[in-house]
């Protein structure tokens, strides 16, 4: 479900399989001594690059909008959010 | 003069002297391509309009000035399906990009364009760079120029293949994991990953942010010099884009090596190396000696589990990256009344199987229960890779192994997705590390080509550049044409 993919009963099967056998692949990382290792996120020294707090120019609605797959001109419109619809 | 058996620095000679013109060296490249392409599959699509109005332009600056045109003014080039371009449709290989036209050229192509280079198409990829063959294209997969039955590698499948095919001088890439040293390896061309942040990666469609860098394809190393200082350099719209200056990787290319360390990794000569490249590669080794480097053994112990760690990593940021394919702002949508539904339906059609495989992957080990088991453990596992390259570089300057284990395979040939992550063994230790790294030709297994990989520390790009130099100019691999740009000469 987190990965928002609407899967059929044969992808269900076949993918189950592929990513079993890749989990046990990868579980050979648990056997790897980390306990004084930090986590690394990325590789470069840049922290927290800011911008100055100017304005710029940017896209306009109309060029934000010219991929969209629907939109009345100003924004992109999609269908109803429905609660009861989130179980499936 | 066809652009087939030239370099970019012949080819500017030739425009600068009047010898040819854009407008004529465009012509020929999209008959070339015309020629080849049927065979190779490397190109989406071809940009026509956009490249008569860039070479009209660049003919307008070498009229008014030959000597001081840039160096890739007129010169033709090919740019992977991952990197935008204002008005030209760009899809990274996927259905659900299909008909996408990005509003905007991303930085290194745009620093490209203000070169004066003349884009004539988009090539082929995996479906959003994720892939070592091609084969994961939504598009069909792309033949390898040395023999079309086989794949050109990936996932810049289509770049590598259109320079060996001797369409274009020079292409773009992106590597994330070696999609431009382990295609160029299979194609029998150069291919340059730079160190992470040297090229700024707006305008490039994003698969895992923390790894991807692009980089030049070329027939040359000193034409994959010419490119990479092209479109290096900081860029604010990046905020990983490194704001150091760029040493110039032309002023010390002819240097040479005598003196310098080369570290020999032997665990990138297991890890299911076939007998054939394995022996070009010590051949390779050998002729550097003879150039005056000293080789020594040198062990990266973690190499064994890179794979593992990468496989968490990429997927995890891809995972993260790929949410925004929902079919609300751009792609494909295919409509439900109920807004959770055409998530679900758009993305099941969007997708093809691996990148829903890495998508499943990447939630997975980002998902709560898992992710100190998975994520958190893979990160450090990636500080003790990168560590480890850092001391064996306090000893050596450069290390020299293969770019891949094998040369190009027959299409289909790797079913199972492990078997195909393997192919980026040796390669993407380099990005988990953010170091720069190249291939260059260095021979022939079984006929196919096989790639030398030259790896240095981080914002060493010039020494990748002039180690690669002067192996490639002690030997003739770089000037061994594929069969199909001999056809098509």
């Amino acid at each position: 479900m987190l990965a928002r993919l609407g899967l059929d009963e044969g992808e269900r099967e076949r993918f189950g399989a592929q990513l079993e056998a890749i989990l046990d692949h990868i579980s050979k990382l648990q056997q790897v001594d980390t306990s004084d290792v930090s986590e690394m996120a990325q590789v470069g020294e840049l922290v927290n690059v800011m911008r100055d707090d100017v304005r710029e120019p940017c896209l306009g609605a109309e060029r934000a909008l010219s991929n969209a797959p629907a939109g009345d001109g100003r924004h992109f419109v999609v269908g109803a959010i429905q609660e009861n619809e989130l179980d499936g | 003069m066809s652009s087939t058996a030239s370099t970019i620095t012949a080819l500017a000679a030739s425009l600068r002297d009047g010898g040819s013109s854009p407008r004529e060296l465009l012509a020929k490249t999209l008959a070339h391509i015309d020629a080849t392409n049927t065979r190779t599959h490397a190109y989406l699509r071809t940009t026509r309009e956009l490249a008569e109005r860039q070479a009209d332009a660049a003919a307008r600056t070498l009229r008014a000035n030959p000597e001081s045109a840039p160096s890739m003014c007129g010169i033709p080039v090919a740019l992977k399906d991952v990197l935008c371009v204002d008005g030209v449709e760009t899809t990274a290989s996927s259905r659900v990009l299909g008909g996408f036209t990005p509003p905007y050229t991303g930085t290194a192509v745009q620093r490209l364009f203000d070169a004066g280079a003349v884009c004539v198409g988009k090539t082929n990829c995996d479906e959003f760079a994720m892939g070592s063959s091609n084969e994961n294209s939504a598009f069909g997969p792309v033949g390898n120029p040395w023999d079309v039955e086989r794949v050109p590698g990936g996932s810049s499948g289509g770049s590598a293949a259109s320079v060996a095919a001797g369409d274009v001088p020079c292409a773009l890439g992106s590597d994330t994991g070696g999609s431009i040293r382990q295609p160029a390896s299979l194609c029998g061309v150069v291919g340059f990953k730079p160190t992470y942040g040297r090229v700024s990666r707006y305008g490039l469609i994003a698969f895992a942010s923390s790894l991807d860098q692009i980089g030049p394809f070329a027939r040359s190393v000193e034409d994959a010099a010419i490119v990479y200082a092209t479109i290096a350099g900081h860029d604010p719209r990046d905020s990983t884009s490194d704001p150091r200056a760029v040493d110039d990787p032309l002023l010390r290319l002819r240097d040479g090596v005598a003196g310098m360390r080369l570290g020999v990794p032997k665990e990138y000569f297991g890890m299911g190396i076939d007998p054939s490249v394995r022996e070009a590669v010590e051949a390779a080794l050998r002729v550097l000696e003879g150039l005056g480097a000293t080789l020594h053994h040198v062990s990266l112990p973690s190499t064994e589990v890179g794979l593992s760690t990468y496989y968490i990593i990429a997927p995890a940021e891809c995972s993260s990256n790929l949410a925004r394919y929902d079919g609300v702002r751009f792609g494909l949508r295919v409509e439900h009344p109920a807004l959770i539904d055409m998530y679900l339906r758009t993305r099941d059609q969007g997708f093809g199987p691996e990148v829903k495989r890495r998508v499943m992957l990447g939630t997975y080990a980002l998902s709560s229960g898992y992710y100190d088991a998975y994520y958190r453990k893979a990160q450090k596992v990636r500080t003790l890779i990168a560590d480890e390259f850092t001391r064996v570089f306090a000893d050596v300057d450069a290390l020299v192994s293969p770019t891949s284990p094998t040369a190009a395979f027959p299409m289909g040939d790797r079913d199972d997705p492990i078997s195909m992550y393997m192919c980026d063994v040796v390669t993407l230790p380099v990005n988990l590390a953010g170091l720069p790294g190249i291939s260059v030709p260095c021979g022939f297994a079984g006929g196919l080509p096989v790639g030398l990989q030259v790896i240095a520390p981080r914002f060493e790009d010039s020494r990748v550049f002039r180690v690669a130099h002067a192996y490639e100019q002690a030997t003739e691999w770089h000037r061994a044409r594929s069969p199909l740009a001999e056809a098509a000469a």
